[in-house]
């Protein structure tokens, strides 16, 4: 087992140089650069351009740049710095003299881990995911075992509508209803202390991942139903609720532990909507404004940071399909 | 199964509990104000208050900026979100009344030399940062300097280049020697003393209250320019103790403006209370920002009584306009900007004047500002806007005249629509600017019939941008605009129209203009000046080098307890934040 996983581990390492190469040459492709703002600010001028260009070294070779990335580059000074591999991300070219890790990862002075943007965004795709689990994965059963009858058609709306209604018009919904007429939370969070204000953003972003899992939960189970086992359980004389969840459930597990893992991943990292919608501190937003900023360490740092996360997830379901399924054997 | 669903609510608690384990450590009290906060006792009310009223409650302004700042450092700041927060902590030498005049800030008086080229300010007695130190001409000589530093190298740098030195230490290079003889001279023309002219013994100081500036040339608008945020006096010990990311803490952002940075939440909120060493008297609200991004989540929060004042865009303004209660806190007037559709003067077939007249005046201006900004903007015919000092009125030039246009077409060397080329109208995507620019095209259409060649050419927003900066790449016809930087005709005709200002983008050059700008830029009395840059601005209409269009417009919600607030065209994050301690809230009006 611990030589398997380590063996998946050392794959990232080939895996995450294709990933920022291909980022990288793909970004410095796209028309545009750092210094074009939004055409409402007095653009930079020349001179600071040039100054700016060099101080973040855009006036050296490409290939340069990029080693100077991955492995690191001597600085104006004379004084070589680290790059990725000693993880320094790079400094941000719009938040000027931080760098992605510390724009990420570290939290507010004085605070712990668990404040700071990638904490943030941890937390509520934990939640998010939770939701999806305990909510998703029953209503799958409460569908599959009432097959076409009304618990059936309730299970397919629930999961049809979860994945078909955009996750800004859910959240706009739920604070309208929420927050305007029943009061029952403030539309502007100013304290994420509480878990009671992380509900209707986890709901927003869990919900299409909630509706998925119905769906395959659903669709798994009925497969799973009509095996021959399941048939003998009952003869067998064993409780409902034994074959239910001793039975059906672990085999029918598989494909919905697959989607969940890298679910995860894209529910930890894509908080985009509800951090413009709720004010959500999380890194979701770096992810999408870094590309328009053509903010290159960002943009970097998050692809292969996200990359890293999606790897990291496939590797934990794969060890999970172990746990609930003693038939599967990790080989090479 | 059973393992996997113990350890996944393990997973559920764990994060739970650390959600709350978190929460306990942000309890600790945060950043300590540097002077003790004033507690639910009235504050004095200030002379610019309602004199004859009993003492005002002291009232919280909550407002919502759409995104959280970059850096909110005063010589590396240069959007709006990141100045709406400086100019709350920090005062410049001069600032601006809602009537974009030029007044006293931090200096008390200032005077020019005999030929222009250099300015004397004189600061206030007893000038003090919030926490009681002293505040002098060192600290202004510092943060000019540090503008210029090629170390620095913030994006707004350039504005101070009329500063004798600056444009030569900035583009210094690598030789150290050639640099420190350039940054000498910027030293010398930063010059803080005593009012004998005698050294001043550093920041400690309090007899050193002289300040000169020395120019490169004369420049009769420099008041005005040192009211900008590059020069707002952040303490040096504290940016150097924080290193580049000291403005997170409040405790390091020590200023000497109306407000307090008391708290500062990444992406959360910021929170400023008021500053009782100002010497203009404590303002008598504290204020608090939010950074919600969605336009449609912070309406439905302002309409929950969260938000005080937001600033609302079009899609917003037919809810207003259905609820009489929203339209009574409707704020309306006129904004910094003015956009324009740019002909670039060497793409075919804008090169020739008559077609762009003609294009000029097919442009249904109130069409536009009625159904596609619902009434959002204004529409106009001259560059400068009303409220700002150079503003023509009465201009009638080029106004929508589809019979005008066909015969300036006519007139032209293609002489029909027929033999024009292909009209691309370039773009930043996004769906709100196909509707526009569609529309824009439709409407081209119309006046000059179905001959017209035109079509909308979306380009991805970054790169739209990169395109429009350089001469080669710039589309042939692109709306563009300007907002202004500081209210002198200066920077609406010389910064952008003069030849290798922002107008090279499209080709326009004209020597005559730029001899009047010259003239103007360096005139030391002011109604000469004035009536220069009114030339400057007369040639450059009739030039017709881009079709005038709209003027934005401010459009707040404010509700009905936030009183005495004066609008002024240069507000940027709510009504009357240009002068912004004449505003006092109404505490007993707000519902519980």
């Amino acid at each position: 087992m611990a030589a398997y996983i380590i063996k998946r581990l050392l794959w990232l390492i080939p895996v995450l140089l294709v990933v920022s190469v291909i980022t990288f040459i793909l970004m410095h492709n796209t028309p545009g650069g750092p210094w074009d703002r939004n055409l409402d600010a007095r653009q930079v001028d020349k001179n600071t351009q040039l100054l700016l260009n060099e101080y973040y070294g855009l006036n050296k070779p490409l290939w340069r740049q990029y080693v100077a990335y991955v492995i690191g580059d001597w600085d104006k000074e004379g004084k070589f710095v680290w790059g990725l591999i000693s993880g320094n991300m790079g400094p941000s070219y719009r938040q000027r003299g931080r760098t992605v890790q510390d724009i990420l990862f570290d939290p507010p002075k004085n605070k712990s881990a668990w404040q700071s943007r990638w904490g943030y965004s941890a937390r509520l795709g934990l939640f998010s995911l939770a939701i999806a689990i305990f909510v998703g994965i029953p209503i799958g059963i409460f569908a599959a075992l009432g097959q076409n009858t009304w618990r059936d058609y309730l299970g397919l709306f629930i999961a049809t509508s979860g994945i078909s209604v955009p996750s800004f018009v859910m959240g706009i919904f739920l604070i309208i209803i929420f927050g305007s007429w029943l009061g029952w939370i403030s539309i502007v969070t100013k304290e994420w202390d509480k878990i009671g204000v992380w509900i209707v953003p986890a709901l927003v972003l869990g919900f299409n991942t909630t509706a998925y899992t119905a769906r395959l939960t659903r669709s798994s189970m009925l497969e799973v139903m009509r095996q021959d086992y399941v048939r003998t359980a009952r003869a067998k004389g064993l409780a409902e609720r034994v074959v239910i969840f001793i039975h059906m459930l672990k085999n029918a597990m598989i494909p919905v532990v697959t989607i969940l893992g890298p679910a995860l991943a894209g529910l930890v990292t894509g908080s985009f909507i509800i951090e413009t919608m709720f004010g959500f501190p999380g890194l979701g937003r770096a992810y999408v404004t870094a590309i328009s900023q053509r903010d290159y360490s960002m943009i970097l740092g998050t692809t292969i940071f996200y990359a890293i996360l999606v790897a990291l997830a496939n590797l934990s379901v794969d060890l999970v399909y172990a746990v609930i399924d003693p038939r599967i054997k990790l080989h090479d | 199964m059973r393992k996997l669903s113990v350890l996944l609510s393990l997973l559920v608690l764990a994060s739970m509990v650390l959600a709350a384990c978190g929460g306990g450590a942000a309890t600790e009290a945060p950043a300590e104000p540097a002077q003790p906060q004033p507690t639910a006792a009235p504050a004095e009310p200030e002379a610019t208050a309602a004199p004859t009223e009993p003492p005002v409650e002291h009232g919280n302004l909550r407002v919502n900026l759409s995104t959280f700042p970059d850096i909110i450092d005063p010589q590396k700041s240069s959007f709006v979100n990141e100045i709406a927060h400086l100019n709350k902590i920090y005062e410049g030498l001069t600032k601006f009344n809602a009537k974009l005049e030029t007044i006293p800030g931090a200096a008390e008086s200032w005077e020019f030399n005999a030929d222009g080229s250099a300015l004397t300010f004189t600061l206030r007695e007893g000038l003090t940062y919030s926490d009681g130190s002293v505040l002098n001409a060192e600290r202004f000589a510092y943060s000019l300097t540090r503008n210029i530093d090629p170390a620095t190298a913030g994006e707004y740098a350039a504005i101070t280049d009329e500063i004798k030195g600056a444009p030569e230490w900035r583009g210094c290079g690598e030789d150290v020697a050639v640099c420190d003889a350039a940054k000498a001279v910027v030293v010398e023309s930063l010059k803080a003393s005593h009012a004998d002219g005698s050294a001043c013994s550093g920041y400690d100081d309090t007899a050193c209250n002289t300040f000169t500036v020395t120019l490169s040339k004369p420049a009769p608008y420099y008041p005005t320019v040192l009211a900008l945020w590059v020069g707002y006096p952040a303490k040096q010990e504290n940016i150097e103790a924080g290193g580049d990311t000291w403005w997170l803490d409040p405790e390091l952002q020590i200023g000497n403006g109306p407000w307090i940075l008391s708290e500062l939440d990444q992406g959360i909120t910021g929170k400023f209370v008021s500053n009782p060493n100002y010497w203009e008297g404590e303002p008598l609200y504290d204020i608090e920002f939010s950074y919600i991004t969605d336009g449609a989540v912070q309406f439905e929060a302002y309409k929950n009584n969260e938000f005080d004042v937001i600033l609302y865009g079009g899609d917003d303004v037919a809810s207003i306009e259905a609820d009489p209660e929203l339209s009574a806190q409707n704020v309306v007037y006129a904004g910094s900007c003015t956009i324009a559709i740019m002909f670039h003067q060497l793409k075919e077939p804008f090169t020739d004047k008559k077609v762009r007249e003609a294009f000029a005046y097919a442009l249904d201006r109130d069409g536009w500002v009625k159904d596609v900004d619902s009434d959002t903007s204004l529409p106009t015919l001259t560059w400068i806007p009303p409220g700002y000092p150079g503003y023509k009125e009465g201009e009638t030039r080029y106004g929508y005249d589809p019979e005008k246009a066909r015969q300036a077409l006519a007139e032209s060397s293609y002489g029909s629509v027929e033999a024009l080329p292909e009209i691309d109208v370039t773009f930043g995507d996004s769906p709100r600017n196909r509707v526009r620019n569609e529309w824009l095209a439709a409407k081209w259409k119309e006046v000059f019939g179905e001959g017209l060649k035109i079509k909308i050419n979306p380009v991805e927003p970054t790169t739209y941008t990169a395109l429009t900066k350089d001469i080669a790449t710039s589309p042939m016809v692109y709306r563009l605009g300007w907002c202004a930087d500081y209210p002198d005709p200066q920077n609406w005709l010389s910064v952008y129209w003069k030849t290798g200002g922002f107008g090279e983008r499209i080709g326009y050059s004209n020597p005559e203009f730029d001899a009047l700008v010259n003239a103007a830029d360096v005139e030391l009395d002011p109604a000469k000046r004035a009536d220069l840059y009114a030339q400057a601005q007369d040639l450059l209409l009739d030039d017709a080098a881009v079709a005038m269009m709209y003027n934005t417009k401010n459009t707040y919600l404010v509700k009905p307890w936030v009183k005495g607030w004066i609008p002024s065209p240069q507000d940027n994050s709510y009504p009357g934040d240009v002068e912004p301690t004449s505003i006092y809230i109404d505490v007993a009006s707000i519902p519980q």
